[in-house]
């Protein structure tokens, strides 16, 4: 009887939002007199930063400081339709419906500062809240006056719209599935590697250390993005080895019957987390981002399972990997009976489409 | 019955034996302080009574008649906010903010009773409390970082992520 220790590691890959069936985001922007910036976006914010990134997204694209900018995601009356905060799209399909509408934002003001200052609007570039004109510094005037003439002299309300969709794709060939536009947005890839502890007396697996690194696109906040993957970490780390709703599915026999019965991990489960971050940007994403709030719990499991089997020589292949679980498997095990271990879902692997997502030479343009 | 609630004198009408928790979310309308299980295992419902940390779904508001009852907006306000609070903010502490209340309740208390910034001890002082969303790191980051000041010093960053950057992305 004895603690064995075990690695794993495990590698996924994900894609952004909800592909291949139509998917809107939509945003629009007001300026108001004074320079600053009302974005009306659909998009919920459930701790997520979705408020702040499309906030600093709309800051980015206009040229004003973020402070500048309000987000009003409300109400559905005065805000644009949004599908809403799944499928790691806030930051992906709302970011671009913001961006959209910032960049047409910044078009009509480059416009109306044209007529002030008597040039041509595509001399003439935004930065930290200053219109000025390009290679003269000097010239320059105040967004905040700029929307002041808009609205007091040239009568003009400066808006813009976004609006981003992901086509619905149709089915080509029924044989294979092929559909007409590329299925998947911004596929990202992630890996996790962990280190357990498995006692063989009591079947308990302790999670020690946990590293996960995820390519994010471009960390639009680092810090949000940060505690995005740490949180998604301890998610699957309970998901690995701690959270079960139905023990016995499909029986209901010693499902929690309630909140507190129901295992998460507390802070006392805490391993050593490690987190590294890789900016691979993508294609389409606003200003190269992708979304991983999704696959940020999905990494975890698979690595514990592996580090289990590297520990004590049995594979475990339901989550979470319970004592009872690993006693069963140990038992057989030392049986001689192998049929536990039973072959996952086969995943077919489309390498040119993973191959083309790979960055290595792509670049972004806002 | 009497409370004070965040300095200010409150008459309870509610029956004596309402948990605390309900009296102040639905009578008084102190709604900071969440109501996760309602059976004490989650730690979102906690406020000091008279200086100590408490899960106020536990209380029968009976029990804690003429009690001082401090919550997280008795701590600080947005405009100034205690050094736990901005610490928090700072260190991007909460995300859907269902455990901050509770979470930033204990963190003070743990800090009164003299706590070090010694990551087990406050992940032991914490570990009633479970938030689904941050994994915790970051909530022990703050927690430490505000043991070390009273006044919140903007110069104790948190650390930055490690970031690698691949690809062009300019
Ligand atoms: S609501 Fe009181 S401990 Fe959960
Ligand atoms: S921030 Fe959501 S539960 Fe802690």
């Amino acid at each position: 009887m004895a603690k064995h220790r075990g690695k794993g590691i495990s590698a996924i890959e994900y894609p952004t939002g909800m592909n291949q069936n139509g998917d809107p985001s939509q945003a629009w922007i007001k300026v108001k007199p004074d320079g600053r910036v009302d974005v009306f976006s659909g998009t919920a914010d459930i701790g997520n930063g979705a408020k702040t990134i499309q906030s600093q997204i709309v800051a980015e694209a206009i040229g004003v400081p973020y402070d500048w900018v309000t987000f009003d995601n409300s109400n559905t009356d005065s805000s644009p339709v949004c599908t809403g905060t799944f499928a790691s799209r806030a930051t992906f399909v709302g970011g671009n419906a913001v961006l959209k509408a910032a960049k047409e934002v910044k078009l009509k003001l480059l416009e109306a500062a044209g007529k002030e200052m008597e040039i041509s609007p595509e001399d003439l570039e935004i930065n930290d809240g200053e219109v000025s004109v390009k290679g003269s510094p000097s010239e320059k005037m105040g967004v905040d006056e700029v929307a002041g003439a808009a609205a007091y002299g040239h009568g003009v309300l400066i808006t813009g719209t976004g609006a981003q969709l992901k086509p619905y794709s149709e089915i080509t060939n029924s044989a294979t599935g092929e559909v007409d536009s590329p299925p998947h947005s911004a596929i990202s890839y992630a890996a996790c590697a962990v280190e357990v502890e498995v006692d063989d007396e009591t079947g308990e697996v302790l999670v020690l250390e946990m590293t996960q690194c995820y390519d994010v696109g471009r960390a639009i906040n680092p810090a949000l993005v940060e505690g995005q993957i740490q949180g998604g970490a301890m998610m699957g780390l309970g998901l690995g080895v701690l959270e079960n709703s139905y023990p016995y599915y499909p029986s209901v026999d010693h499902r929690g019957a309630q909140y507190n019965s129901y295992m998460i991990p507390s802070p006392l489960d805490m391993p050593k987390v490690k987190t590294i971050i890789i900016e691979n940007p993508s294609a389409d994403g606003p200003y190269g981002a992708k979304g991983i709030g999704e696959m940020a719990n999905n990494s975890q499991p698979p690595a514990i399972a592996s580090a289990v089997q590297d520990a004590v020589g049995i594979w475990v292949t339901e989550i979470p990997i319970t004592p009872e679980a690993v006693l069963k498997a140990l038992e057989a095990k030392n049986a001689g009976d192998d049929s536990v271990r039973r072959d996952g879902k086969l995943v077919s692997f489309d390498e040119e489409l993973s191959v083309n997502t790979v960055a290595s030479g792509l670049s972004w343009s806002a | 019955m009497k409370l004070e609630v965040n300095g200010v004198n409150r008459e309870v009408r509610s029956e004596p034996l309402t948990p605390l928790l309900d009296v102040l979310r639905e009578e008084l309308d102190v709604t900071s302080p969440k109501a996760g299980c309602h059976a004490g295992g989650c730690g979102a419902c906690t406020v000091m009574v008279d200086g100590k940390p408490r899960r106020s779904c536990l209380i029968p508001v009976a029990a804690v008649d003429g009690a001082s009852i401090t919550t997280v907006e008795g701590l600080g306000t947005p405009k100034d906010p205690s050094a736990v609070q901005q610490s928090f903010i700072h260190h991007y502490a909460a995300q859907c903010g269902f455990c901050t209340p509770g979470m930033v309740v204990a963190a003070t208390a743990y800090i009164d009773g003299g706590g070090s910034d010694d990551k087990d001890e406050i992940a032991k002082a914490i570990s009633g409390h479970v938030c689904r969303c941050t994994g915790y790191t970051k909530i022990l980051d703050a927690i430490a970082a505000a043991t070390k000041q009273t006044e919140f010093d903007i110069t104790i960053i948190a650390p930055d992520p490690t970031t690698v950057t691949i690809g062009g992305s300019e």
